[in-house]
């Protein structure tokens, strides 16, 4: 499983960086960059958690 | 399916400013009239006209039919992909069988240097209709679509779905719906949102749109010339379409032409002929660099004739990191420094971003800026520096190909123009003109790069 971020709801509210440290970074303007998107089980709580908390609604964790 | 009336209609060869293979009535069609959205007289070809120059439409086609047949042509998708046709058409057809499709003719041509598909439309639209409902019937779609940007284009296209009515074809209902004049709007995913009534602003999505297009089903999307050479290859047949071919494209293709030329205009040009050998023909001169394929394209530097002898197609082109795009070849004289132009174009896509993505809102003003730097010779090296930190945080980023494009736009000036920049980082420029216009830019969208250099 992956995760996707839609660049064209987010609007750089960052709460998926707090979650998903290991995946998320935030740029210069404060919109978050997937450093690697390939979901480790370990991590399917957290990215769940990030989808629901999205305010914009723009993550998705899809198949592949 | 080769039809008897083929043996009349001459497969183009070379350049001709009118487009002899499908309208021998099209009158000089100079960009910038169409810039500013008035008409010409140009004449429509009736349906009466149409088939007794075309012959009949042409029935009874099957699926493997028409891929074979689009197969052997080599027809690729001329809005800029270079994809293709039959792949995107089995895409199309193995993604979905049972639940149907929708079939879209993309006219939006959001470029303003081209005026390929407008006045393709409005001459000549029961040619596009044509290859638009009989690939409907082939793959037996819910519905068929022509996106269309200007008015007699759209009152064109209405004027000849009437007359199709009226005679009793049986066909496909095609539905014309209205492009706005935004550059994002000829997008694929701004095309589908349009058609399904909402804004004309692209829309993020990981699948594509042969698999989920309109109202989420597999959608066959691709520019209306496209289409116009389907309603040629499928009534003449493969081997008609490639007859004129020479390089690794076939059949011929609309290209327009404008810029430091004297007969700026829409061209048909057979594949294999060189950039120069159209250039003549649009009486060129003065020619510093060509800009291939338009804002989304590349730049080809002109140093002296051989660099014109370079074929126009897109295995050629590929070679210099180029390709034919939307068919458009804008040409800069000597009086106009590329870099200049190059980043007068970029400061105009910067404001053409949709503003829906936050590396999009703000990364293409930092570039531009950055590019304006180095243009104006203010301070290059902060421009280079500057550009080098800001793409990586831009590029494949958007919700949609815009900020790629401009960044394609950005890399093409700087591998271009290498030795102009050097000159500008001496504080000198090959031309020395503080009052700069562009050359290509619509009248409407001159900008102020000084403005820009000094954001
Ligand atoms: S939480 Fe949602 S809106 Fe906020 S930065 Fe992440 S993806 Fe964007
Ligand atoms: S990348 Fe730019 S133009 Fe494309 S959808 Fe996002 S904001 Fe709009």
């Amino acid at each position: 499983m992956k995760i996707v971020i839609d660049p064209t709801r987010c609007q750089g509210h960052g709460t998926c960086a707090a979650l998903l440290a290991e995946y998320i970074e935030m740029d210069k303007w404060h919109y978050p960059i997937l450093s690697k998107n390939q979901l480790k089980d370990s991590h399917m709580e957290a990215a769940k958690k990030a989808v629901q908390l999205c305010p914009e609604l723009a993550i998705k964790i899809v198949e592949g | 399916m080769t039809d008897s009336t083929s043996t009349s209609i001459m497969a183009p060869s070379g350049a001709r400013r009118i487009t002899l293979g499908w309208d021998a009535n099209w009158k000089t069609s100079n960009p910038e009239i169409a810039f500013a959205g008035h008409s010409q007289s140009r004449t429509r070809l009736s349906l009466a006209e149409h088939i007794s120059n075309y012959g009949r439409i042409p029935t009874g086609f099957t699926y493997s039919l028409v891929s074979d047949s689009l197969r052997v042509a080599n027809l690729t998708g001329r809005g800029g992909a270079k994809f293709p046709f039959y792949k995107k058409l089995a895409a199309v057809y193995e993604a979905d069988r049972k639940k149907g499709c929708y079939i879209v003719a993309n006219g939006a041509e959001s470029e303003p240097l081209s005026i390929k598909d407008s006045m393709l439309l409005r001459t000549n639209p029961h040619l596009v209709i044509d290859g638009l409902v009989m690939i409907a019937e082939v793959l037996g779609a819910k519905g068929a679509y022509i996106y269309v940007k200007d008015k007699e284009a759209h009152s064109a296209i209405n004027a000849a779905l009437r007359e199709r009515r009226e005679r009793g074809f049986t066909e496909a209902k095609v539905t014309v719906v209205d492009a706005p004049a935004t550059y994002v709007a000829g997008q694929e995913t701004s095309v589908i949102r349009r058609i399904e009534k909402g804004p004309a602003l692209p829309k993020f999505s990981i699948e594509r749109v042969a698999v989920a297009g309109v109202k989420g089903q597999p959608t066959l999307l691709s520019n209306v010339e496209t289409f116009a050479h389907l309603g040629l290859i499928l009534r003449f047949g493969a081997d008609w379409y490639r007859s004129g071919r020479s390089g690794f494209d076939s059949g011929s293709r609309l290209v327009t032409v404008s810029g430091s030329v004297d007969r700026p205009g829409l061209y048909e040009v057979s594949s294999g002929v060189a950039i120069g050998d159209i250039l003549r023909e649009a009486k060129a001169h003065s020619v510093r660099a060509v800009l291939v394929g338009g804002y989304f394209g590349g730049w080809l530097n002109v140093r002296d004739e051989n660099d014109l002898k370079l074929i126009y197609d897109d295995s050629t082109l590929g070679e210099k990191k180029l390709s034919i795009g939307a068919g458009i070849l804008g040409v800069l004289s000597k009086e106009t420094c590329p870099v200049v132009e190059a980043a007068s174009i970029v400061d105009y896509l910067a404001e053409q971003s949709a503003g829906q993505c936050g590396p999009c809102i703000h990364g293409l003003p930092e570039i531009s800026t950055a590019f304006a730097r180095i243009a104006l010779s203010s301070n290059v090296d902060r421009g280079i520096t500057e550009l080098k930190a800001v793409i990586p945080l831009v590029e494949r980023r958007g919700g949609c190909q815009h900020p790629d494009g401009v960044i394609a736009h950005v890399r093409s000036t700087v591998a271009a123009f290498g030795e102009e920049i050097k000159l500008h980082k001496a504080g000198k420029c090959s031309v020395a003109s503080s009052n700069h216009q562009s050359m290509l830019l619509p009248k409407n969208a001159q900008g102020n790069l000084a403005a820009a250099s000094g954001r």
